[in-house]
């Protein structure tokens, strides 16, 4: 699965880890993320993330 | 159709972002030296947990891929609506000026806010600083303790065992975590504030006081109702700025620095307005902000606290777009990262020609580099006599609040537990009804995540 970065302050969403604050069990993918969920370091969306090549 | 872009802040390159992928060729005008950076992370740089190279979030390729053009360290020194064009001034990069003027068909002001230093005797004594950009963070570091910093020193460190103690005057957030910073680098410091408690605009009497027990056990000394009345100096002369022919100008230096080592000599303290005294050979002043509107004043735009914006984030001059730090909307600057991106993707779609109105932006600040979980969102200090409910929990060093008006939940602090701030901040972001629970939601066990 693909990493994914914040392009506003370069929090990397890392699938194998999840976002344990934000509710989000490890193994989701960026893709499966509830479309209100916002970066944990800064509140942006997560059309503000680029997938890390 | 070309967009210009003033600063390259959060709101501008957001904005750069959202117009170059739409096919628009954007130019990007910076007094900054450096590509974007998030200021946030300034602190993990003072602090020295990262290096300058890590700060700039974007190598040079990522604005070339996407057909940004970035003109580091220039200032735009006029802004003319009815021709349509800016003119630059002096390219502090090379020390040149060139006066070129630029055209644009529609242009955005990002130019964000400024450090504000509210008026302190002494203010002009070597060792005072502000804090906003990597070059005040650079020169903190070099006053501080010139052996960790990350560049060859060029410009003079005057002191060079470095500085003892740091007072910090102001405890906002940024006052805060710039102590957090400066406490890791081995100063002892001293935070002051001017209210009763820190973060007054985050936290309410009760969340205040268990924050400042929470810094104080962290080391760092809070001083409250404390007002300063002058920088406390050693009346030495100007030190050895003059010995040392080979220093390049330093453009970039804090301002406050800079105007540092005239006739004050070296700061050695604080003198507060009660006649207390809180000794620092290092003093940030961390006062707040203001916009930076002078562009935009002369050009006749309307302004008040900023540059005034529609729901469009359209200016009172055609085709001049304000976001950010900057501008003003409804009466209010938000200075929060969120509000800068909203308001960034509102203007980069408007300006591309859709409709898109802009509806503000929930404040929420979450303190994480002091190491103490706060996290504030919303109304939190409800106006007096409406329909407000407010309910409190404090125990074992925890602290929540929740505040509803007709049953939904607008507001929460949440201090020393992060546990339920994804759910609850979802909530207040939909408004969400929660008055038929409102008699458990302070339980420990109640489920948030149940109610999304």
């Amino acid at each position: 699965m693909d990493k994914w970065e914040c392009l506003v302050c370069g929090y990397v969403y890392d699938p194998a880890v999840g976002d344990p604050d934000g509710d989000i069990p490890p193994g989701t993918p960026f893709e499966a993320l509830p479309d209100d969920w916002v970066c944990p370091d800064c509140g942006a969306e997560k059309d503000m993330f680029e997938k890390l090549v | 159709m070309t967009i210009v872009i003033i600063g390259n802040g959060v709101a501008g390159v957001t904005a750069a972002r959202y117009l170059s992928e739409a096919g628009a060729e954007v130019e990007v005008y910076t007094q900054e030296a450096y590509h974007y950076y998030p200021r946030p992370r300034l602190q993990k740089f003072l602090a020295g947990e990262i290096e300058l190279h890590e700060l700039p979030l974007y190598p040079p390729a990522w604005y070339e891929k996407r057909g940004i053009a970035v003109h580091l360290g220039v200032e735009v020194v006029e802004l003319d609506p009815r021709a349509k064009r800016i003119a630059l001034a002096a390219c502090t990069e090379r020390g040149r000026s060139n006066g070129r003027q630029v055209p644009y068909d529609r242009l955005l002001l990002a130019t964000g806010s400024r450090p504000f230093v509210p008026a302190i005797q002494g203010e002009d004594k070597g060792g005072v600083f502000t804090y906003r950009t990597i070059e005040d963070a650079l020169a903190i570091k070099r006053w501080a303790c010139p052996e960790r910093c990350p560049e060859p020193v060029e410009g003079p460190s005057r002191r060079a065992e470095g500085a003892k103690r740091a007072v910090v005057v102001g405890c906002g957030l940024l006052g805060l975590e710039a102590a957090r910073a400066l406490a890791g680098l081995g100063l002892g410091v001293t935070v002051l504030e001017r209210g009763p408690h820190p973060l007054q605009r985050q936290l309410d009497a009760e969340g205040g006081a268990l924050m400042r027990e929470l810094i104080e056990a962290m080391g760092i000394a809070v001083a409250c109702n404390a007002s300063s009345q002058a920088i406390l100096g050693d009346g030495t002369s100007p030190p050895e700025l003059a010995a040392l022919p080979s220093s390049p100008p330093k453009p970039a230096l804090s301002p406050v620095e800079g105007l540092g080592g005239k006739e004050g000599g070296l700061a050695t303290g604080v003198l507060l307005e009660d006649g207390r005294r809180i000794e620092g050979d290092l003093i940030l002043i961390s006062a707040g902000v203001r916009c930076n509107v002078g562009l935009a004043q002369e050009a006749g735009l309307e302004v008040n606290r900023g540059v005034v914006v529609d729901e469009h984030l359209r200016t009172s001059a055609d085709d001049i777009y304000a976001a950010g730090d900057v501008a003003e909307f409804r009466g209010q600057v938000y200075g929060i990262i969120p509000a800068c991106l909203e308001q960034a993707k509102v203007a980069a779609l408007n300006m591309l020609g859709e409709e898109v109105a802009y509806e503000g932006t929930i404040p929420s600040n979450t303190l994480q580099v002091v190491g103490i979980d706060c996290t504030s969102i919303g109304v939190i200090h409800p106006p007096e006599g409406e329909d407000y409910q407010e309910l409190r929990k404090s125990e074992a060093g925890v602290y929540k609040k929740l505040v509803l008006k007709d049953g939904r939940l607008v507001g929460a602090i949440l201090l020393g537990d992060r546990k339920d701030v994804a759910p609850i901040s979802r909530l207040i972001q939909r408004g969400a009804d929660v008055s038929c629970y409102a008699g458990r939601l302070l339980d420990d066990d109640f489920d948030w995540k149940g109610l999304l």
